[in-house]
């Protein structure tokens, strides 16, 4: 009787939550599936299709060129976004002043909304009076074309992401290197460990677990970049900057074809939790 | 579990460096206290960090300071080439033509409206949640929490579209439900706050529980009167994450009356000068810097928090 | 069954959110007393930041009112009045407007997607109907069945700059008739300065292949094959379109470094009156002026240079197929007072004039050369805010050269050809010949795929 009482007012609750997890998260996941199979217009009643909107998908003119820029676009940003965030991280540790400012500072654009972010840049990657020309001019470099041009457009993209993401990594990386306790660091001292040695034994295995975590969530978070090219370049210059996620938008938003939308987000989907099934086995192993 | 800040202060007060005062160090870092109090060592540190401090202030400080220049300068000084680092004549007529033509009143209110009534379904529906998951522990309760995370793994942008399309059949576009619901399905917050209640003794609870107070009263004057740090973590992001937000909004509020500040950018910055973008950009980043201002112990508090995600 | 999943869904929610006591905003039925009553939304009501126009448009919509009792508008004004990316989510979530504009490019996927209500019924009481172009009409026609009141139609020309034309020592009177005198005349106004652009072009945002396709039209050139099947533009007329903005962008650099995509960006360059020419319809001309800034008596517009043929474009009004009879006959109601009644509503060119707007550009051929038309156009001409003069050459052109319609898949050809275009306009070592066979060969992919 008891039991059955605090299972009703647990359920009590839940009730909201359930709710809310049924109809915006659980649901959709489901939905997502069904709909990769059928044609979708929002208007007509939908008919199932079997693997036409796979197919759809595939024979987009724009599919490949999708996929390996969203991989480019991946490994750019690990560079930038991944290996960056932790040098400075190391070495805003090892500074004694400014802590409070620089901390803020680099923190900063990560509290502003993407959309501004994005459009300040916008500008600073004009061609003429934009600020990356002029300070470029100003030290007697020769101007770039940035976001017009097919062989910069998707590193100006990257520079964009990194400048307003990378502060919480950085502040992450610092938080999981001032957990590392002093002695490790002494007792490597005294065995003759210089900086560098003291970084590879000292700091990498310490900071190892967050090291790859990171790693993960990076990889599954720019894997989805779309306000950018949305936003900067809508997909060009010669569909140099079209990614996964920008060509699912275009294709449900642009030409109302749901389905082949949602195939294309089946496949993204696959090839991420690819990636989340390995973090998940990395960090278990870890903690074993 | 979720302080930063404890070993982190050290002062910024030292101003003279004539005589080689020694570096205080509170605590061990890679480089030895004493390497960096030698001759060398200092030289270095203090090379090190006015490099830090320069490039830090012009990668991530100028570029505001363009932004705000950039609004109060004139249309022809914007497009003159080489720029002039500072306002000839700075006028602040960019911002009153920004607040009308994008209508930023409106934007503002709106996306105000949004995150504070998010931020009430959120919590309202998180809470309790978490509080049952775990003080009240019901049957299947590791199934639904399990159920919960598993959401996280899916990726946003591949439920967008699904999620979309549920919401175009249940007739919620263009109404704030469809931007507080599935926010307030957020298996992460569920997670967060579950984990922090689990930490409340059970003592606490059974000592309520034999003064006679029900679920509601013990969660009311015993849980969330201990969890404020963790309420206070939850309640910053779910807030700032509901104003950054761009792709949902712009798919879900389309009426130019009801868009938010994110989108409502996005569509007029195309016709208006660049002044006028920035002057709009600016308005719209001051919140948000307000708010960074105010709570950034608590942001990055949760930041770590957020790090042990997964 | 997909309807009553959500309905389902609705439920579930229902229940749980009012179990949970959390009260949702409730359904506010519209209570309104009398069969007559009806309530229809318009679309296209000027944004805010046109002030003047949007109070004319508040105004028509009050006289309506009070001329049709019973009748209730209410106006949206989302920017632009058709937004592919909200269209069919809006019409299936109840949010479309009772009266809505659909742009030439989008005709055909709103009618076969049964988007648009069938009006055949009503276009006898519809105003004017008959001397509506023959030739629009057919467009919003399937299968002999009507669906969209032909709103605006144009042919495409040359807009120019007339200031920028007298600064670098040309004749605004006599402005280019060939391709050769553009590239000479582009070359003239970018050598101006900095910042001068003598020839302005779309490269992204679909936009690019949208200016392909009135530029190939326009040298004869075509799309598809005749039978749809087959993409035609890796043709000479194609090369020609092309090569000639290679040389115009490389060679003369006449056409600034940076690339402009999506409608607004060239339109903002155009506004800010740096720029010396684009393709563009009179349109362009009102849209400047009134939207962007641009100075009313700077800009032209002439015929398309060596025309052998001219890109339609327009937008038509449609009805929401959800409408209720008394709905539909409201809101074309509403469209006969504010569009298609001479000196009224658009055509008040006499309020037009006294609230600034560049009243005398042909901005609007969608009722041709019928009596309509004619009283139209001398209604304009008398209240003219500027030299007519100016359009002349525009108007002679647009009579004689012969309209044709946009491509079948026309948004998904756009999108392959913004490549080409962005090629040529990014790349100096692009090639001609390697970006049109690239774009052939997607562009019979696609249709293979389409069927």
């Amino acid at each position: 009787m008891q039991i059955l009482r605090r299972n009703l007012t647990a359920y009590g609750f839940l009730c909201a939550a359930l709710a809310c997890f049924t109809v915006f998260a659980w649901y959709p996941m489901v939905r997502e599936f069904i709909l990769s199979f059928q044609k979708t217009d929002l208007i007509n009643e939908p008919i199932w299709v079997g693997l036409d909107n796979f197919k759809t998908a595939f024979l987009d003119p724009a599919f490949g060129e999708a996929w390996l820029n969203t991989l480019e676009f991946t490994l750019l940003a690990l560079l930038c976004g991944y290996a960056v965030p932790f040098v400075v991280a190391l070495v805003l540790n090892e500074l004694r002043h400014a802590r409070a400012y620089l901390r803020f500072v680099v923190y900063l654009p990560v509290m502003l909304p993407p959309i501004v972010a994005v459009l300040l840049f916008r500008w600073f990657y004009d061609p003429g009076p934009g600020l990356f020309n002029q300070a470029l001019d100003f030290f007697g470099l020769p101007p770039l074309a940035w976001l017009d041009s097919s062989s910069t457009a998707l590193i100006s993209l990257v520079i964009v992401s990194t400048w307003m993401n990378m502060g919480s990594a950085t502040l992450i990386y610092l938080a999981a290197l001032q957990n590392i306790p002093p002695e490790l660091y002494e007792a490597a001292e005294l065995d003759g460990a210089g900086i560098f040695k003291r970084i590879r034994h000292v700091t990498i295995p310490q900071t190892r677990l967050i090291l790859l975590l990171m790693l993960m969530l990076q990889i599954v978070a720019t894997m989805q970049v779309f306000i950018e090219p949305y936003m900067l370049t809508g997909g060009g210059p010669e569909n140099s900057t079209v990614t996964v996620a920008y060509l699912m938008f275009q294709n449900a938003f642009t030409l109302q074809d749901y389905g082949s939308a949602g195939a294309l987000g089946m496949m993204l989907m696959i090839v991420l939790l690819v990636f989340a099934a390995f973090q998940l086995r990395l960090t278990r192993e870890d903690k074993a | 579990m979720i302080s930063v800040g404890a070993r982190a202060t050290t002062g910024g007060k030292r101003g003279r460096k004539r005589s080689p005062k020694p570096i205080e160090v509170q605590f061990r870092t890679i480089v030895s206290p004493h390497q960096l109090n030698s001759r060398w060592g200092r030289r270095i540190y203090w090379l090190v960090l006015a490099t830090v401090l320069v490039v830090f202030t012009a990668a991530f400080v100028f570029p505001l300071y363009w932004m705000v220049t950039g609004a109060l300068k004139t249309p022809e000084e914007l497009a003159q080439m080489p720029p002039t680092l500072v306002p000839a004549d700075p006028t602040p007529d960019a911002f009153f033509e920004a607040w009308d033509l994008f209508d930023i009143g409106t934007l503002l209110a709106n996306t105000a409206y949004y995150s504070l009534g998010g931020w009430i379904v959120c919590m309202a529906v998180d809470v309790s949640a978490a509080y049952a998951l775990s003080k009240l522990r019901p049957m299947f309760g590791n199934v639904i929490l399990g159920m919960m995370l598993a959401t996280l793994m899916i990726p946003a942008m591949v439920i967008l579209i699904p999620l979309y399309v549920t919401v175009v059949d249940l007739g919620l576009l263009n109404n704030p439900w469809a931007l507080w619901l599935p926010a307030a399905a957020n298996g992460f917050n569920i997670f967060l706050l579950k984990r922090f209640f689990d930490s409340i003794p059970r003592e606490l609870i059974e000592a309520a529980q034999i003064d006679g107070a029900g679920a509601v009263r013990i969660l009311r004057s015993v849980v969330l009167p201990i969890s404020r740090p963790i309420l206070g973590v939850v309640s910053i992001f779910t807030i700032v994450t509901s104003f950054k937000d761009f792709v949902w909004p712009l798919l879900v509020m389309t009426d130019s009356d009801r868009m938010t500040i994110s989108v409502g950018l996005s569509q007029t910055a195309g016709a208006v000068t660049q002044n006028q973008v920035m002057g709009g950009l600016l308005i719209t980043s001051i919140p948000m810097i307000i708010v960074f201002f105010i709570f950034q112990r608590h942001i990055m508090a949760g930041l770590t928090a957020g790090s042990i995600k997964g | 069954m997909q309807r009553s999943t959500g309905l389902l869904l609705v439920t579930v929610l229902g229940l749980a959110a009012s179990a949970c006591g959390s009260g949702g905003e409730p359904a506010t039925p519209n209570a309104s007393g009398g069969a007559k009553a009806v309530t229809i939304t318009v679309a296209c009501q000027p944004a805010k930041s046109a002030p003047k126009e949007r109070q004319a448009w508040d105004d028509d919509v009050a006289t309506f009112m009070k001329e049709h009792p019973g009748v209730t508008v209410k106006s949206t004004d989302q920017q632009p009045c058709f937004d592919p990316k909200t269209f069919g989510p809006k019409l299936a979530g109840g949010q479309m407007e009772t009266a809505f504009v659909v742009p030439v490019t989008n005709y055909n996927d709103v009618i076969s997607k049964g988007q648009a209500l069938d009006i055949t019924q009503y276009t006898g009481s519809i105003k004017n109907w008959n001397d509506l172009r023959a030739d629009h009409k057919e467009l919003v026609t399937k299968d002999g069945k009507v669906f969209g009141v032909p709103n605006v139609h144009y042919s495409v020309g040359l807009v120019y700059n007339r200031a920028l034309f007298t600064k670098a020592g040309l004749d605004p009177n006599t402005p280019p008739t060939t391709w050769a005198e553009v590239r000479e005349a582009a070359k003239k106004i970018a050598a101006l300065g900095q910042g001068y652009v003598g020839y302005g072009e779309y490269s992204g945002g679909n936009t690019g292949g949208w200016h392909f396709t009135q530029a190939i039209y326009g040298r004869g050139g075509d799309i598809l094959t005749p039978d749809n099947k087959k993409a035609a533009f890796n043709s000479p007329e194609g090369k020609a379109v092309l090569q000639n903005l290679h040389d115009m962008r490389w060679v003369d650099n006449s056409m600034g470094s940076k690339l402009l995509v999506g409608w607004e960006s060239l339109m903002v360059a155009m506004g800010s009156g740096k720029v010396g020419m684009m393709l563009g319809a009179p349109d362009v001309v009102t849209d400047v002026v009134n939207k962007f800034k641009g100075n009313v008596a700077d800009y032209g517009i002439t015929g398309f240079p060596e025309a052998k043929a001219s890109l339609s474009g327009g937008e038509a009004f449609m009805i929401n197929p959800k409408a209720t009879p008394e709905e539909a006959k409201a809101a074309l109601e509403w469209i006969d007072f504010r569009f298609n009644t001479v000196g009224k509503g658009r055509f008040d060119f006499a309020r037009g004039k006294s609230i600034g707007n560049p009243v005398g550009v042909p901005d609007n051929a969608v009722f041709g050369d019928s009596p309509t038309g004619q009283a139209i156009q001398a209604d304009r001409v008398k209240n003219a805010s500027l030299p007519v003069t100016n359009y002349e050459s525009y108007v002679q052109a647009a009579g004689t050269i012969p309209p044709k319609a946009e491509p079948l898949h026309a948004q998904e050809l756009y999108a392959i050809l913004d490549v080409a275009m962005s090629g040529v306009l990014s790349r100096k070592d692009a090639s001609v010949d390697q970006l049109l066979a690239d774009a052939e060969t997607k562009a019979n992919s696609m249709l293979a795929a389409k069927g």
